[in-house]
Order: structure tokens, then C-alpha cells, then sequence
């Protein structure tokens, strides 16, 4: 067979239908059930009201959790090569913290104390890499201890919560494109009025540059390689310090922007903020259909991750009547599901390749 | 350096803790030729390799790559200097596709990002040149070993490579495919590479290769033209003594009226084997031939439970009985030395005394533990019975040579006192001396009453000590012959069936 | 020569050795700046023991409790992020069970609703099978342990919300009380606990032929099963007992408290307890493990904390000296830094005995 045909023949629908891609479309899927119903029980409440399923709704999934997108974008890497980073949410924090403290007790302008912060946070980041190839250190523990420094650092900073206020943060917050519609010509706000923040901004942007790096580029498949077998990829002749170390700093990078995301939704900093938010980014990562064991991970996933996430508190909200706390459990049990789906798809997908082993021999 | 020398090895030294791993080793590799590297394994064939590879950092000597010298810090470096090697473990990412396996980490590239239609364009065009027409788009792990090892080969020889080096590469392969990785080596050799050649397979060596080099405990016999010497000289060559000396062996006596110690009806797994009925007397020992993957481990795992059988009946000295997990088997007087001991034998952390203790306290359950006084008992007794080398009871079986790891696992087994034992490769990867000991042993056993399946891949060795053989095929026994008066070329016959020649086993 | 004992490079290897030395540092720099830090008094009135020795042990019961579990758990090569969680969850249940309906019994005292036994027996046997839970999911669906355990973690203070109705319950009960507060023999009451439950685990793992068989399944699970060891009961036991022990851990917590505490009861105990085991030696890639290890490095974390509270240091700022500890342990337990020192030891050896080497080996 010319190998031209079959290039081709699987160009279209076994192209898109790859056992890779399975648990991205549950994700979607799921989120998509969830959407759907919400918008039919919520759809409209009241002439004023806002419905479910209207564009502020949708847009505001985005916002609403925007910083642990931004920061899932990192995260979802670090997973795919196998590791894990605690790190993050105490980074984003001490970002809060050094611009906080920084521009109002030491004046200094914004955007000096966030790049301060980013040499700190990435340096961080790049710190964790090198001990967890260089000193064989388990990922858990070497960004668990970086985890506690980072927040212990915001103590010593300060135990109390900073404001923060400066044009530059103020404009950058207020910074809003909003969603308009052509009606009896000229061009008028949608209502409910939704807009577009810089943080929404920020993450739509890191999902693409996340995608790119993962899907275009060397290091982006390096990445995939060390999460499929990193005694492989070593002997394979890949760089796997270079691809580890790149990993850990450009998550630290992921969670400065995340700090600044936060920043901008609270304008304070606060040496507690953010606790346990890794857990939020893991979890985003891994409902985004993300193999823990590493190898597998998509950013569109995670993308839909959070809004699958974020869709739950926001139906707990329409509905008025359940605690807050039935968020958490959802996301639990959902997060359950996700694993269970995974595990079925690994334990197929190890079925078929014993079958067709067998049908070698 | 003469102008068609590649690649000059001289004087190569390593050292091991308590080890000269090689000892003044010399090497030469031509243009354009398949050089096989051979020796019992412990000989220094991978020492060698790794170290041309950088894995391992010579103590003495000197590498001269063409013509100029070479000190190879890692895997990478040498990668990059155009030596490439296929290890017998297949070492790509089961989660990539076969494409990306062959091209990652030198991807073409397009506009400043990876050109995808031009890697999966050229990965079909090498694969068809490997007469495979597979989806290269598929992950890899979708595929048989067979094909996983071929995109190795890929990934290898599509660098501009200038020595490729092949580290048993064969084992999982077909002979079909054996020939379809021939012609590629052949191919390659034209084209001027240099192959260095690691395998088991005598034949195969003979087939393909130009010259051979001989080592053995670390040290060089000799390299030879592949037309200077004949099969039987290598052989000893390899080993170093007289091949019958250290087997002057007699086979297992079975008592005229000895009862029955196995029976299985139609025992079966799907996946795995089918329709398996085999009979087995006390004391009696019975040998499993066929080639890797014919059923003959397969056979012994359905037996013992770590694969549990789905169809058929299974009696146990007069009983039947159900095995569902190992401890049931373990129950019923069975054990089981299985293949890949570093995988599924030794605890490599614990000490010796803890792993020979082992399964019989796992039959015990751990509420009731052996005392610390019985486990040294038993752990002094087979240290002596089946001289162990080691200092003490107390020494990590991590830390033990592959033949001593292997007489531990035998004692853990032993001490549960079985009335069947298997034995699945046993005397793989273990010097020719230990080797001998453990067949010693096997039939020592089976005088006392033990009955024990032994499998192996060497015919040699089945025949020696095996009072009836079983031949297995694709999952299924295909004949059942007395190993009194057998020849190798009868169960190589048995094998092919006429269709293959059962080259692998030489 | 020939008694291991003595042999100096083993001890430098040995990483228990380390925690113990670490310890002794920490307590020598206490003394040093303050001389009376190790003065312990009798108060009479209380019939206690007070000081700052007995304080660290005190407060470090918490934590020694679930890590004596989490030893266990690592050894088998996993870990269990759920831990925190049950604390909260068992609190919940205690306080849940003692006050029952707030609207009848409407202020604190010194009263149960339920009986006592049950406010006892119900949070442990709940959190006992909440450990089975995750047993279950480990050895019967074979999920790695850390995915498993972050489904709890991530909803298991949303059901300890769900339990109090979100609400924040405290009581009086002084039977209850004596469980955090109380005291025997001069000490205080968790004290006497963490032994009691520290010489039982230890009885139980070496005592019997449990610990080699935890042991022998992380260092080689395929190995053990082929051995005849029954690796899901072993798994299932092990997950079972952390879920008991992080019970009773959630029971001390909030009997010092006398309140239930959903948010924070327990937040970090599962990063903690890892610690823990870490500084005291257990590979977190399992096999060999030490519980007496554990309880040292339980103990150095609450000197540390201790210390900072002590020399009136920000109290957050502990974090930043737990990291500091952790970079230690990690930097001084690495293979390559220990293989280093190994060769050290040895070549002090040689260079001792420059001809008999080969003799006494």
C-alpha cells in the first residue's frame, strides 16, 4: 500500500477518534450535561434575573476561577511528566505578598515588586526542578518543602493582610472589554452586561502558549516522553534535566501570574491566601482528563476542566437551597468518576494491546 | 589506525566494587561490518557496551572513533557522536506514537513548530522499508513487542548513525522477523555502518555476522573470522571448559508405581493457553520446551494461580482442586520459580533470611510469624545446603550475584517443602558453574520425591535432565515425547512443525 | 571488625541517624538561648507535669498517631493525602453526636445527647471504613494510592460540613474533654494515648510478620503475590488503620478545642504526617521503614514549632523553618549525597587499614 493512503484514510474520523483523546471528550461531554441542564432548570428567572444560560453566566465560569486555570496550565504539564507541584498556591501567595508589601510599605512601583516576584517564582520553580532530577528527590516532597518555604516567607513578610492601591494595579483591574451587540444601529452592551477581564485574558492566552508548547515544539514532546517512561527518554538520548527543570520553572511562572490574577480579584495580599489551592489546579488538571501517572494530558482538557469545576458551585448557586459544602462533594465525587473512567480506559486500552501481542504470537 | 577500522577499543578497564568488570579488553570495529559480541552473560558484553555508550567510565584504556579519541559521558553524548543502540528492553514511551518514538527529540521542523504531516510521512516510508505497513499514528503501546522493538530499530538507524549497536535484539522476535531484521542489518552494512551484534542465538551469529569477539569473565579469548571457527569451538570458547565434565548428569529415577502428582483436563485461559492436558508422576521430571511465548510459561502461571484458569480441571496429588491466587497453590504443595527474577523473584531489600522465610510465612498467614531463631535456621540450613555465597544470613539479596539470587529464591521454595515444583528458566543469566548446581539439585529433588517442571529455552538442558518433555505451540501442547533418546533436532522438528525452522534455540 | 555495629560508614548511612542528630541540634540551640527551656515543674493543683519538653511531646501527638499509619502506607509505597480530612470529619461526627439537634439543646454544658460510647466508637468506625474506602480503591480497582486518597481529601471536609449542617458545635462534656486535656500518670492525656498506640502499631508490625510483609510488598509487589502474600489484605489493612488513627487523632484535636473545627481541624496533617516519616528515614518510594524513626521526626517537627512559638517568632513563620528542615533531611537522605558519604567512610576505612581490608570483608 502506498504509504500516501494511507495517511489519508485516517485523516478524518479515526483521526479525531483516538483513544488519547477519550477522556478530553468526557470532560467535555460532562460539562456540556451539566451546562445544558442547568440552562434548562435556570434558564430564565424572572425578567431581570440573570439565567444560567445566559453569556455572563458562561462568561463568569472563566473568571470565577481564572487563576487556577492559569495555574492548572502549569500544573497540567508537571503532571504530564509524571511529577507533582505543591508549590504553587504558596507561590502565588508570596507574589501577593511581595507586590502588596512592596508597593504600599516600601513604595515602590507595581511593576517593579512583580517582576521581583517572577525572578522569585520562577527561580523557585527552577530550583525544584534541578533537585528533583539532580538529587533524585521524590516531586512530593521537594515541592512540599517549597510549598511551606514560600508561605513561610509571606509570614515573615507579614501576618496581616496588605492592600494594595496604585493606579496601575487599578487600571489593570478595571480593565474590562465588554460584550456588545448591534441593535438599531449602533453598538450596545449585552444585557445581563458581560465582560472580558484581564485575568480571563491571561488564561485563554496560557491555554494557547500552554498548547503550542505541548504540541509544537521539542520540548513540549520531551515532556510527554519522560511522562511515558523517563528511563526511555533518558536513554532515547533526550535532554531530561533541560525538559525537568523547564517544567518546574515555567509552572513557577504559571503560578506569579496566577498571584497575579488573585491580586487583581482582591487587591491585597495576605500571607494565607490561597491555602490549598495546588489541590484546586491539581484537580482541574486531572477532571481535564490528565493521567496522574503522567504521559497523557491535553490543555484544551484542562481548559474544560475548569469550567467543569466551575460550573458545579455555580448551579449550587442557582439552585438557592443546598449548603455551599455540596460544591466540595461534587467535585469529589466527580473527581471519582474521573479517575474510574481513566482507569477503565488504561485497562481497555492494556486489553487491546495484549490481544494484539497475542495475535503476533 | 588502518583507514576501514571505525571504531578502536584498547586496554579497557572497568572496575566494580569487588569486581574487575573488564580486564584490558581490546575491540575493533570495521566500515561495513556485523561484528557479534559474545560471552556467558556475566562476561563483560554489556560492561563493554555501556561503557562505549558512557554509561559506565573506564578505569583505563582508550576509545578511537574514527580515528580520534572519544570519552562518551552519557547515553546523549554518544547518541550525538553517531553511536546508536537497541536494547533488548524496548526503551521508547508506550504513550507516544510510533511516529513521534522514532522521531522525537529531532523533529523536523516547519515555520519554527513540529512538522507532524512530515514526521508521520516519513515514519510509514521507514517503517515500509522495514516491509512493515503499520499506523504509525497509533501509540505505540497498541502494538506487539515485535513491532516495538522494529521501531526501535527505526528510531536507531535513522540518525546518521555511524555504529549501531544491537543488544539482543532477537528474543522477542519471530523468525519471520529475525530474517526481516537480517536483511535491514544487511542493508545498513552496505551502506557502510558498523553493527555490533549481542545475542544468544549461535545460529544467528553464524547467519549474519562477519567476525565475532569472545569474552569471558571480563577478559578477552578472542576475535575471530566468522569462517576461522565452527560452532562447537565457540561454544567452548564461551564457556572455557569441557562441556561434559561439568554435566556428567543422570536422570531423575520414578518409581514404577508412583503415584499420580498432577493432572490437568483441558486447563485453559483465554489469552494464554488452551486445552492443556498433561500428567505427571512423583519424583518424575517434566520439561517444557517451545519458543518464548509458546505457552510454556503461560502453562506453569495457569497452574500456580498468578494467572487463574477460566476453563478446565485441575488435580492435585489425587484432588482436585481450585487455584485462584499463588497462596492456593502454595497450599496444595506447589511452588514456582518464575522467569524474570529480578521482576517477580527476589525482595531486593530484604535481607536473605527474609526472603527464604518468605513464602512460608505467607502460607502461615501473618498473625502467626516465625521466629526470629527459625527464620536463621532455615535461612543457615539452605545458605549450607546449597552454598550460597555470602557472608551472612543478614546481607541484602539486592546485593548477591544473579546465581546466588537465584538458589535463594530456590530455597524459599524448598523450604515450603513442595511436592511440585516449577522451575521457569532457572539457570538463565547465571554462570555456567551455577548453572549445573541448580540442574544437580532439580534432579536430587526428584529422587526424593519432588515432582518438578523445568522450562527453558535451551534444548540442551531439557533434554539432559527431562524424563518426558512437553512441546508447546501458540498456547497449545502440541507433543509429548521421552526424553530418553531425544535429540534436539526432534523438538526442533516438533516446533517448526515443518513450517519454521526453530533457529532460535541453537 | 566483624559486628556491623560498629561498622562507621553503615551509621552515616543510616538516616534514622540523622533525624537523631537533628533533633539533638535543634533542642542544643533551644538551650543555648534560653538555659531554662528544658525545666519541667509539677503544678500540684493540676497534678501535671509542665514544661516545654512535655508541650512538644503533647502537641506532637496529633500528628505522631496518623504518621505511625502513614509509616505503613509509604512503606507500601503510597501515600494518603485523606488524612487531614477524616480529623475534621471524625470531630464532626463527636460533636455531632454530643449535641445532636442544636435547636432542642441549644447551649454548650455538660451533657452528650448520644451515648458517650457511641460519640467514641461512631467517628472511629466511620473514618475506619472511610480507610477501607481507600484500601478498596488502591488494592481491588488498583488505582495509585495518592489518586485514590484525593477524592476524600477534596470532598471529605465538605461531608464533615454536611454532618454539622455547616454549623460550628462546642461542648462542655468533660469526659470528653479528658481525652485532649486530661491526664495520667502526671502527664497529659495524648501523651499516654500516642504510646499506648505507638507500642501497639509496634507490636502489631514487628510482632508479627505484618512489617516484613508491608515491607515486602512495596519493595516488590509482584514478587509477594507470586510468594503467596496476600497484597490486597495487606493494602486494605494498612489504609484501614490510617483511617482509624487519623479518627482518633480528630478526637484529641477537638477535645482540646471542645468544638468542632471543619476548616481547619487537621488542615496540612496529611503533608505533616509525611514529613514525619520522611525525616525519619522512610523511603517515600517504600519498602524498609521505621516507626521509631516516625516518632522522632513527629518530634522534630513540634520542636521546630515549638521553638518558633517559644522565641515569640511569627508563628506562620514555622513553615519557612519546616522547609528548611525538609532541604536538610532531603539534601543529606539524596542517593547521590549519600553515596558520597558512603565512599568517604569507606575510604577513612581503607585508609585505616590499608592491607587487612580484603580479610575482615
Amino acid at each position: 500500500m502506498p504509504e500516501g493512503t494511507t495517511l489519508r484514510k485516517q485523516s478524518l474520523a479515526s483521526r479525531l477518534l483516538k483513544p488519547q483523546y477519550i477522556m478530553v471528550y468526557a470532560t467535555v461531554g460532562i460539562f456540556l450535561l451539566i451546562y445544558l441542564y442547568g440552562s434548562f432548570r435556570f434558564g430564565k428567572l424572572g425578567s431581570n434575573d440573570i439565567g444560567f444560560n445566559s453569556l455572563r453566566t458562561f462568561v463568569n465560569m472563566f473568571k470565577d476561577n481564572a487563576y487556577y486555570g492559569i495555574s492548572a496550565v502549569g500544573m497540567t504539564m508537571v503532571l504530564i511528566t509524571g511529577g507533582i507541584d505543591l508549590s504553587v498556591a504558596s507561590v502565588a501567595c508570596l507574589t501577593g505578598m511581595i507586590v502588596a508589601y512592596g508597593t504600599t510599605k516600601l513604595g515602590l512601583h507595581p511593576a517593579v515588586c512583580m517582576l521581583v516576584a517572577m525572578v522569585i517564582g520562577v527561580g523557585l520553580g527552577v530550583l525544584q526542578g534541578a533537585a528533583i532530577h539532580y538529587l533524585n528527590v521524590p516531586p512530593f516532597i521537594t515541592t512540599l518543602a517549597g510549598n511551606f518555604l514560600a508561605r513561610g516567607v509571606a509570614s515573615l513578610i507579614s501576618r496581616e493582610s496588605i492592600s494594595i492601591e496604585h493606579p496601575m494595579i487599578d487600571s489593570l483591574a478595571g480593565f474590562k472589554i465588554y460584550f456588545k451587540k448591534f441593535s438599531e444601529g449602533e453598538w450596545v452592551k449585552v444585557k445581563p452586561i458581560a465582560f472580558i477581564n484581564i485575568n480571563l485574558l491571561v488564561f485563554i492566552v496560557m491555554i494557547i502558549v500552554g498548547t503550542i508548547i505541548l504540541q509544537k515544539t521539542r520540548m513540549g514532546r520531551n515532556i510527554y516522553a519522560i511522562g511515558g517512561n523517563e528511563q526511555s527518554a533518558k536513554l532515547m538520548g533526550l535532554p531530561v534535566a533541560k525538559t525537568k527543570i523547564f517544567v518546574y520553572g515555567f509552572n513557577g511562572f504559571c503560578s506569579v501570574l496566577a498571584g497575579y490574577a488573585y491580586l487583581l480579584e482582591v487587591k491585597s495580599g495576605w500571607n494565607l491566601a490561597l491555602q490549598g489551592g495546588e489541590l484546586e489546579a491539581i484537580t482541574c488538571a486531572v477532571i481535564g482528563g490528565t493521567l496522574l501517572t503522567g504521559g497523557v494530558g491535553y490543555m484544551i482538557g484542562t481548559m474544560f476542566g475548569v469550567l467543569l469545576k466551575s460550573v458545579i458551585p455555580a448551579l449550587i448557586t442557582f439552585n438557592g437551597n443546598l449548603l455551599s459544602w455540596w460544591g466540595k462533594i461534587a467535585t469529589g465525587g466527580l473527581l471519582a468518576l474521573f479517575i474510574v473512567i481513566q482507569r477503565i480506559v488504561v485497562t481497555a486500552s492494556d486489553r487491546s494491546e495484549a490481544r494484539a501481542k497475542k495475535k503476533k504470537t | 589506525m588502518p583507514d576501514h577500522c571505525l571504531l578502536e577499543m584498547k586496554g579497557i578497564e572497568i572496575q566494580f566494587p569487588g569486581v574487575k568488570a573488564l580486564d584490558k579488553v581490546d575491540f575493533t570495529l570495521n566500515r561495513g561490518e556485523v561484528h557479534a559480541l559474545l560471552g556467558e552473560n556475566g562476561a563483560g558484553k554489556s560492561t563493554l557496551i555501556k561503557c562505549l555508550t558512557g554509561v559506565h567510565h573506564m578505569d583505563a584504556g582508550t576509545i578511537l572513533y574514527d580515528g580520534k579519541e572519544i570519552k562518551p559521558t552519557s547515553p546523549q553524548d554518544a547518541f550525538n557522536m553517531g553511536i546508536s543502540t537497541v536494547y533488548q528492553e524496548i526503551n521508547l514511551c508506550p504513550n507516544l506514537t510510533v511516529a513521534e518514538n522514532i522521531f522525537v527529540g529531532r523533529q523536523p521542523m516547519k515555520r519554527g513548530a513540529i512538522d507532524w504531516k512530515e514526521i508521520n510521512r516519513r515514519a510509514a516510508e521507514l517503517m515500509s522499508r522495514f516491509h512493515m505497513d503499520i499506523d504509525v499514528t497509533r501509540p505505540l503501546s497498541y502494538y506487539s513487542t515485535a513491532i516495538q522493538q522494529m521501531v526501535s530499530i527505526a528510531r536507531a538507524v535513522d540518525i546518521d548513525a555511524k555504529i549501531l549497536i544491537l543488544d539482543e535484539p532477537t528474543s522477542s522476535l519471530d523468525d519471520n522477523e529475525v530474517k526481516l531484521l537480517f536483511d535491514v542489518m544487511n542493508e545498513l552494512k552496505a551502506e557502510g555502518m558498523g553493527i555490533i551484534f549481542i545475542t544468544h542465538f549461535l545460529d544467528q551469529v553464524f547467519a549474519v555476522s562477519d567476525r565475532l569477539t569472545v569474552l569471558r569473565n571480563g577478559q578477552l579469548v578472542g576475535s575471530f573470522g566468522i569462517n576461522e571457527i565452527t560452532k562447537l569451538e565457540l561454544v567452548t570458547k564461551m564457556i572455557g571448559k569441557d562441556m561434559d565434565t561439568i554435566f556428567n548428569l543422570k536422570r531423575a529415577e520414578i518409581a514404577p508405581d508412583a503415584p499420580e502428582m498432577l493432572k490437568t483436563d483441558d486447563l485453559g485461559t483465554p489469552g494464554h493457553i488452551e486445552n492443556v492436558n498433561i500428567t505427571m508422576k512423583k519424583g518424575e521430571l517434566l520439561g517444557f520446551a517451545g519458543l518464548l511465548g509458546s505457552g510454556r510459561t503461560e502453562t506453569a502461571e495457569v497452574i500456580f494461580g498468578a494467572v487463574p484458569a477460566t476453563e478446565g480441571k485441575l488435580t492435585v496429588n489425587g484432588k482436585e482442586v481450585a487455584i485462584k491466587k499463588p497462596l492456593d497453590a502454595i497450599n496444595a504443595k506447589m511452588a514456582f520459580c518464575p522467569e524474570d527474577r529480578k521482576r517477580d523473584g527476589i525482595i531486593g531489600d530484604l535481607s536473605i533470611r527474609e526472603n527464604i522465610a518468605l513464602a512460608v510465612q505467607a502460607r502461615r498467614g501473618f498473625l502467626h510469624p516465625i521466629s526470629l531463631q527459625e527464620q536463621n535456621e532455615l535461612a543457615d540450613k539452605y545458605i549450607k545446603m546449597l552454598s550460597i555465597a555470602t557472608p551472612d544470613a543478614e546481607k541484602k539479596i539486592g546485593e548477591l550475584s544473579g546465581g546466588n539470587q537465584q538458589k535463594v529464591i530456590l530455597a524459599r521454595w524448598m523450604a515450603t517443602e513442595p511436592d511440585l515444583l516449577i522451575l521457569d528458566e532457572p539457570t538463565r543469566g547465571i554462570d555456567v558453574g551455577a548453572k549445573a548446581e541448580i540442574q544437580r539439585l532439580m534432579l536430587e529433588m526428584c529422587n526424593d520425591g519432588v515432582s518438578v517442571i523445568f522450562i527453558s529455552s535451551e534444548l540442551d538442558e531439557i533434554i539432559r535432565c527431562s524424563n518426558k518433555i512437553i512441546v508447546m505451540r501458540d498456547g497449545n501442547k502440541v507433543a509429548e515425547v521421552d526424553g530418553e533418546g531425544c535429540t534436539q533436532q526432534t523438538i526442533l522438528n516438533i516446533i517448526a512443525e515443518g513450517t519454521q525452522e526453530g533457529g532460535k534455540t541453537a | 571488625m566483624k559486628k556491623k555495629k560498629f561498622d562507621i560508614s553503615s551509621i552515616m548511612q543510616s538516616k534514622i541517624t540523622w533525624a537523631v542528630v537533628a533533633e539533638i541540634l535543634i533542642l542544643l540551640v533551644c538551650f543555648i538561648i534560653r538555659p531554662d527551656f528544658f525545666k519541667i515543674s509539677y503544678q500540684p493543683t493540676t497534678g501535671m507535669l509542665y514544661g516545654s519538653l512535655i508541650d512538644i511531646i503533647n502537641r506532637s501527638a496529633e500528628i505522631t498517631i496518623i504518621a505511625m499509619g502513614m509509616t505503613l502506607v509509604i512503606a507500601l509505597g503510597g501515600t494518603d493525602l485523606s488524612v487531614g480530612a477524616m480529623v475534621a470529619l471524625s470531630g464532626a461526627i463527636a460533636l455531632k453526636f454530643m449535641r445532636w439537634d442544636v435547636l432542642v439543646y441549644n447551649t454548650p454544658g455538660d451533657y452528650t445527647v448520644m451515648p458517650y460510647i457511641l460519640v467514641i466508637l461512631v467517628p472511629l468506625l466511620v473514618c475506619t471504613l472511610l480507610g477501607l474506602f481507600n484500601g478498596f480503591m488502591i488494592a481491588n480497582i488498583g488505582m495509585q494510592p495518592i489518586i485514590a486518597t484525593l477524592i476524600l481529601m477534596v470532598c471529605g471536609r465538605g461531608v464533615a460540613q454536611i454532618c454539622t449542617n455547616g454549623k460550628q458545635f462546642t461542648t462542655l462534656y468533660s469526659p470528653f474533654r479528658v481525652i485532649g486535656q486530661g491526664s495520667l500518670f502526671c502527664l497529659p492525656m495524648p501523651i499516654i494515648i500516642t504510646a499506648v498506640i505507638v507500642v501497639l502499631v509496634s507490636l502489631f508490625v514487628r510482632k508479627t510478620a505484618f512489617g516484613t510483609m508491608v515491607e515486602s510488598v512495596g519493595i516488590n509487589p509482584s514478587a509477594s503475590r507470586l510468594s503467596g502474600i496476600d497484597s490486597k489484605k495487606i493494602i486494605l489493612i494498612v489504609f484501614a488503620l490510617t483511617g482509624l488513627l487519623s479518627a482518633i487523632s480528630g478526637l484529641i484535636y477537638s477535645s482540646r478545642i471542645m468544638s468542632n473545627d471543619s476548616n481547619n481541624a487537621g488542615i496540612n496533617y496529611e503533608m505533616d504526617a509525611i514529613l514525619a516519616v520522611v525525616i525519619g528515614g522512610t523511603n517515600m518510594s517504600g519498602g524498609k521503614f521505621s516507626l521509631a524513626g516516625t516518632v522522632i521526626g513527629s518530634i522534630i517537627i513540634r520542636t521546630i514549632v515549638t521553638f518558633v512559638y517559644y522565641f515569640g517568632i511569627v508563628s506562620e513563620a514555622t513553615m519557612a523553618f519546616k522547609a528548611l528542615i525538609i532541604i536538610v533531611v532531603i539534601v543529606l537522605q539524596s542517593e547521590p549525597v549519600r553515596q558520597k558519604m558512603a565512599k568517604m567512610g569507606k575510604k577513612k576505612k581503607a585508609a585505616d587499614v590499608p592491607k587487612g581490608g580484603a580479610v575482615s570483608a
